[in-house]
């Protein structure tokens, strides 16, 4: 049977993981770090951070505090505070923060806007 | 990325709410809520703080927190001393232990004759089961043997959840049912 076990976690205080075989079509919320590595549709709205890895692929429009993108991301994202897209993203929409970092390698599409002060991320 | 990923296991945080559908081929742990459906080839896992409310499907399927719902796994589904569902079971093999709560109708495929007969006598009759020995002991590994084993169990299993009603599922009210052996 399946561990109850704990898995450490990838990072300090992700304690949810979307593996890379899982597909969610619909609506994601909360208040703690989310990791996808799977596929999502629909809409992601958390407290705190996202982890889009390579493997993950997201259809959605995501309200969240950080979004660190290594996978793809076709939506609009808004972050409260930092939105990072990393080396090998591939990022379609438009992107509201306050901090937006783009590394080298990244293949982005879409508007930047950060001018905005107040709090995003529901 | 740097994140040492643990393939194959998914985890469904306390604060996380999921609504609409989740597919997958690997296992699942749910800590937080889960709305919608839900359908996997391999193994399901609420925890004492997980909520399914999902039309599940599954391969195996343990719980040990809430569903309300009807689960069908091909494999099995086992609701431990914490678990509390509200929905129809069906599976080969259907695991209830002492403490556990649920109410709903549990279907194990094909039950011989007399197993059945005896089922059908027994609904009608509200008051609990007469002397059973403990649901079954520890999950044997031999599928063959099993598929004996069921059908003693399947005597067993149904007669306490079996409602009057098949609307069991969307009703909001739980009746708990609790087995103490």
């Amino acid at each position: 049977m399946a561990g109850i076990e704990k898995v450490p976690s990838p990072r300090s205080g992700a304690h949810t993981v979307i593996g890379s075989s899982i597909v969610i079509d619909g609506e994601i919320s909360g208040d703690e770090d989310l990791v996808i590595q799977g596929t999502v549709k629909g809409r992601i709205s958390l407290r705190e951070s996202l982890y889009v890895e390579g493997s993950g692929v997201i259809e959605a429009d995501i309200e969240t505090a950080n979004v660190e993108v290594s996978g793809q991301v076709t939506g609009n994202i808004a972050a409260s505070d930092k939105v990072e897209l990393k080396a090998d993203c591939k990022v379609v929409g438009d992107i509201r923060a306050p901090r937006i970092l783009i590394a080298d390698g990244a293949l982005f599409k879409g508007n930047v806007d950060m001018d905005v002060k107040e709090t995003k991320g529901k | 990325m740097t994140v040492a990923t643990i393939d194959g296991s998914t985890i469904i945080g306390e604060s996380i709410l999921i609504s609409g559908s989740l597919n997958g081929d690997e296992d699942l742990t749910v800590r937080g809520r889960v709305e919608g459906t839900l359908t996997l080839t391999k193994t399901l896992v609420v925890e004492p703080t997980g909520v399914v409310k999902a039309e599940v499907q599954v391969k195996n399927c343990i719980i040990s927190g809430a569903i309300v719902g009807n689960v069908t796994a091909t494999e099995s589904v086992e609701i431990s001393r914490e678990g509390r569902m509200v929905g129809d079971i069906s599976a080969p093999r259907v695991i209830i232990v002492d403490g556990a709560s649920f109410r709903g109708r549990i279907d194990m495929g094909e039950v011989d004759v007399e197993a059945e007969r005896e089922t059908r006598t027994v609904v009608s009759r509200p008051a609990p089961l007469p002397s059973r020995p403990a649901l079954r002991p520890a999950p044997r590994p031999v599928p063959i043997e099993r598929k004996m084993e069921e059908k003693t169990v399947a005597v067993a299993a149904p007669k306490p959840p079996a409602p009057p009603a098949p609307v069991a599922m969307g009703a909001v009210k739980r009746k708990v049912i609790v087995k103490r052996k």
